[in-house]
């Protein structure tokens, strides 16, 4: 009996000791990770629109981040999207699940209290009716040069082989995609995880929203000239040529992965069901605040 | 010889985790596709058979001996995790690479191993030198794996393309048990070769 209290203590002081240093440990580093990621966050986002690798983004470079939010009402189920204003306000447009415009509403907020979550959520609470629950979807990223639209940043999530690989595809104002990045994936080493390589990513480069809706996965190898152009970093074509070789495979479908099928197939398709997405939400968006006469900062 | 060197030499040749102990030979299959993941896991398991063999001897004589075991995993789990969340915070370009296989460290037969043969019965210095020791052998190890199967399978090594090849079983998990029995079975020969023996398997464990 003498036993059992001993072994317990002794466990449970070890289990207290540890779990006191890693709260110590959790507490000191928080902070520095979520930073971190922000920067990530930041850097890949300019990354796709072009700047980066040592092109520094020009002063005039101006994102919005747009967020969505589900918003649980009683009787209906809305979308609220939080946008910028002209006049250095927010505002949470809502649009009915069937893309009927309802109501933009004012929000009280600033943009230090919008770019933490947690006070953002509250912002966003604070300007529904009390009985409506609003839940974070995502954001999608709204970059403009000056006055003129560079183009889109959307975030997406697909179901890869085992995991789930989260994805952002960055597209010009007319929805062609201009890139793709991998942000998150657990695909296997050497197989899937080639997904992140760049000449697998730079497939996607070029295609139109209409070589987007019949864009498929094909098991053939990927033909040699092809390969010059997508991993420009490897050889030493110019940049007219490497033009011209994208041209010519512009409408190609997307190379398999040797090994890896799967994984292509899953970004391919998490890379279609984002535009398709972003397309259709934006342009209700864009309806809803030429309707309510929402001056929108972008 | 003086005892700590021993104690490092044994680990990386005579006593390699992998082809002599013939342990954690999941993660030496799993993620030896190229040297860069042989290397980085490598890295993490020094750091991690360090910390766990040194706080092992230090706290011997306070760990109850029936429940060694759960206190080993527990010693095990929090290094784990706290190099998980300082290199996550710290280095997250590096952790993007190894954040796969860091956690599952805490489960690896090499490091439990150590700690109970080695590190509960022998004071501070040798426990960290027979860590180190084991840590650098499991490196070595993961490195002569993955260069071979990162060499046959892509035609690469560390990430540079080197011949046109492209043997792609070398890089599926079959490819993995394959180099390891040969590269085990090349170890004996050496040893058989040296002594006149037949080694014994295992390593006696």
């Amino acid at each position: 009996m003498k036993e059992i209290i001993k072994i317990t203590i002794s466990l449970t002081a070890i289990c207290v000791a540890a779990a006191l240093i890693l709260g110590a440990v959790f507490a000191k580093t928080e902070d520095v990770r979520k930073k971190n990621q922000e920067k990530i966050k930041e850097e890949t986002i300019q990354g796709l629109l072009g700047f980066g690798h040592g092109k520094k983004a020009p002063e005039d470079l101006k994102i919005f981040p747009v967020q969505r939010y589900v918003v649980s009402e009683p009787k209906a189920t809305l979308l609220g999207y939080l946008v910028p204003l002209k006049d250095k306000g927010y505002a949470l447009v809502t649009v009915d699940l069937a893309g009927k415009p309802l109501k933009a509403i004012p929000l009280k907020a600033d943009a230090a209290k919008i770019a933490d979550a947690g006070t953002r959520d509250a912002a966003v609470k604070e300007a529904l009716p009390k009985d409506a629950k609003a839940t974070y979807a995502d954001t999608v990223y709204v970059a403009n040069l000056g006055d003129k639209r560079l183009g889109y940043v959307v975030p997406g999530v697909t179901q890869g082989f085992k995991t789930f690989v989260n994805l952002m595809v960055s597209l010009n104002p007319d929805f062609t995609v201009t890139g793709i990045e991998i942000t998150k994936s657990e695909e296997d080493p050497g197989l899937g995880d080639e997904i992140k390589r760049d000449y697998f990513k730079n497939q996607f480069k070029g295609k139109t929203l209409e070589i987007l809706k019949t864009l498929k996965v094909v098991k053939e190898p990927l033909p040699t000239d092809y390969l010059v152009a997508l991993d420009p970093s490897k050889s030493k074509a110019t940049q007219d040529q490497i033009g011209q070789i994208s041209e010519k495979h512009l409408k190609d479908d997307i190379y398999a992965l040797t090994g890896a099928t799967i994984s292509s197939r899953a970004v391919t398709n998490g890379v279609k069901e984002t535009v398709r997405k972003f397309v259709y939400r934006f342009g209700i968006l864009a309806d809803v605040m030429k309707q309510e006469n929402v001056q929108a900062a972008f | 010889m003086n005892r700590n060197v021993t104690l490092l030499w044994n680990g990386l040749i005579p006593e390699n985790p992998i082809f002599r102990l013939a342990l954690s030979l999941c993660p030496a299959v799993a993620v030896t596709t190229s040297v860069k993941n042989g290397l980085y896991l490598g890295i993490a398991v020094i750091f991690v058979q360090v910390l766990s063999s040194c706080t092992v001897s230090i706290f011997k004589s306070l760990i109850h001996p029936r429940i060694r075991i759960p206190a080993y995993v527990i010693v095990i789990a929090l290094w784990v995790s706290v190099i998980d969340m300082v290199l996550s915070a710290y280095d997250p370009h590096t952790y993007e690479k190894i954040e796969l296989f860091i956690k599952l460290i805490v489960v690896f037969a090499i490091i439990i191993s150590r700690l109970e043969l080695f590190a509960s019965k022998e004071p501070l210095v040798p426990s960290f030198f027979d860590g180190l020791g084991m840590g650098i052998g499991f490196t070595f190890g993961l490195c002569l794996v993955s260069a071979i199967r990162e060499f046959f399978g892509l035609g690469q090594i560390f990430g540079q393309d080197i011949v046109d090849l492209k043997f792609l079983v070398m890089i599926l998990p079959a490819g993995g048990f394959f180099v390891i029995g040969f590269v085990m079975a090349t170890f004996n020969w050496i040893e058989y070769k040296i002594t006149g023996k037949i080694p014994a398997s295992g390593g006696g464990h």
